[in-house]
């Protein structure tokens, strides 16, 4: 089917499924199939932050005194996260905007995106305050071997649907032979390929950003680059709801409240579905090995940062409806509860309803006590 | 003049009797009463605090936008309204 623009049929949005339905065309949000969607706008646009309203001058000085092996490990969580917002940052647009067939998840998605543009632009705020000159920094991330290997893995299954996409929107439905490889593109195949894709943008959100947010929030703990760690802690809060709107879309599927026959794939691709995020986790504990190959920093070693993904990881998979694999039950980090805790975050004053701020505004309450002085 | 006993009690699975707190959310009262509960968020849209909710009824504070079955609750953005009898994971 031909993606266009403004669908001129007219579509009931709420009979419609989450994707592969027809195109949304009127952007509404006073009717809503699942509001879950709208919802999660709401709270993410009240979230909203600016990388530059985060002061991080003193972190420059506090990176001078780590140690080498300390150092390693601050620079190389910075790069992965900045792949994987790369990633993030235009990868629901590109592969699920083409086929989404509600409007409130259609702006969900846009919203979601525009948020991992944030975070990507607050890497550059925290490299450029370390750096006089980042660009060696962000030039490893495409030559690093063990970044790239992680980099391949996560676009795989974005790069399978938005390929497969393209050719059931130009070419339809059928076999199709590009460049010589043979593919076969029907509903089944492209609704399989959403499935996984949707899979592992969830083991994305949910244990991926989890061992660079350990070592950040470490390092805060000892009072240092404490900057970024602001800064981290905010785009923990973003994540977080992401995550909940993956899982969301995971549920809904899996019991048969939007796709029947989604629900029929969601049990098939069970098994393919549990493998991607075991081995998001193996190359998360891959990774911890990364970090501290040359040397550890207080207060935290590969083996509690493995135990700590291992936790997580039951925690996440048990919310998409999966068995806990892992032995570990009690949080090994406790301490990160304070960090991922969003009351602990600072809320701006125009965020929040402070009379004084709302300059020119009026306070709509009003309460008897305020007449009190009144006299005619 | 002894007022009648309105505390309402959470009953948690393998643990024992907890008193609810007025004003307080039902996370707060576990922690209070020493019980330990997963939390992340604190506001209703991580999800990490999810609970089974064997018997009783709970108000929302804020709208929970974690995924949560429908036998489930999130302690950290609710109070109990009756007795509860609930199973946190451990």
């Amino acid at each position: 089917m031909k993606y266009t623009t403004f669908n001129q049929q007219s579509v009931n949005p709420l009979v419609e499924p989450m994707f592969f339905g027809n195109p949304v065309n009127v952007a509404r949000y006073d009717q809503q199939k699942h509001s879950i969607f709208e919802k999660l706008i709401e709270k993410q646009i009240s979230f909203f932050w600016r990388p530059e309203e985060v002061d991080v001058t003193r972190d420059r000085v506090d990176f001078q005194k780590l140690t080498e092996p300390e150092q390693h490990i601050f620079i190389s969580n910075l790069k992965y996260q900045t792949l994987l917002d790369s990633v993030q940052g235009r990868s629901p647009n590109i592969a699920f905007l083409p086929i989404v067939s509600l409007p409130e998840l259609e702006t969900w998605i846009e919203t979601w995106s525009f948020f991992e543009t944030i975070h990507s632009r607050s890497y550059t705020h925290i490299l450029r305050n370390l750096f006089s000159d980042p660009s060696s920094i962000f030039e490893d991330i495409v030559v690093n071997e063990q970044i790239k290997r992680r980099a391949a893995d996560i676009s795989r299954y974005y790069d399978d649907l938005i390929f497969h996409t393209q050719l059931w929107q130009t070419q339809g439905e059928g076999v199709h032979t590009v460049d010589g490889e043979v593919y076969e593109v029907n509903m089944r195949v492209l609704k399989k390929k959403m499935y996984l894709c949707m899979n592992s943008v969830n083991a994305l959100e949910a244990v991926r950003f989890y061992v660079s947010f350990a070592c950040t929030f470490a390092f805060a703990e000892r009072e240092l680059m404490e900057g970024n760690a602001k800064i981290i802690r905010l785009i923990a809060r973003d994540e977080n709801l992401h995550l909940s709107s993956t899982q969301h879309i995971l549920n809904l599927w899996a019991r048969g409240k939007d796709d029947p026959e989604m629900a029929e794939i969601a049990a098939e691709c069970h098994e393919e579905a549990r493998q991607i995020f075991i081995s998001a986790v193996e190359q998360e504990k891959e990774w911890a090995d990364y970090l501290f190959k040359n040397g550890s920093m207080i207060g935290m070693n590969k083996e509690i940062l493995c135990q700590y993904v291992e936790y997580i990881a039951n925690q996440r998979m048990t919310a998409i409806g999966f068995e806990a694999p892992y032995e570990v039950k009690s949080n090994p980090l406790p301490w990160m509860n304070n960090y991922l805790n969003s009351d602990n975050v600072q809320v701006a004053p125009q965020e929040s309803e402070i009379s004084s701020y709302l300059v020119g505004q009026i306070d709509s309450s009003v309460s008897e006590d305020d007449f009190a002085d009144f006299e005619l | 003049m002894g007022k009648p006993d309105t505390t309402l009690r959470i009953d948690v699975v393998d643990v024992g009797c907890v008193d609810a707190i007025s004003d307080k959310t039902l996370l707060e009262c576990l922690e209070h009463a020493g019980v330990e509960c997963h939390f992340n968020c604190r506001d209703g849209f991580c999800g990490a605090c999810r609970t089974k909710l064997i018997s009783g009824e709970v108000s929302y504070t804020v709208d929970p936008l974690a995924f949560i079955d429908d036998d489930e609750i999130l302690p950290c953005c609710c109070k109990p309204l009756t007795n509860l009898k609930i199973d946190v994971p451990l």
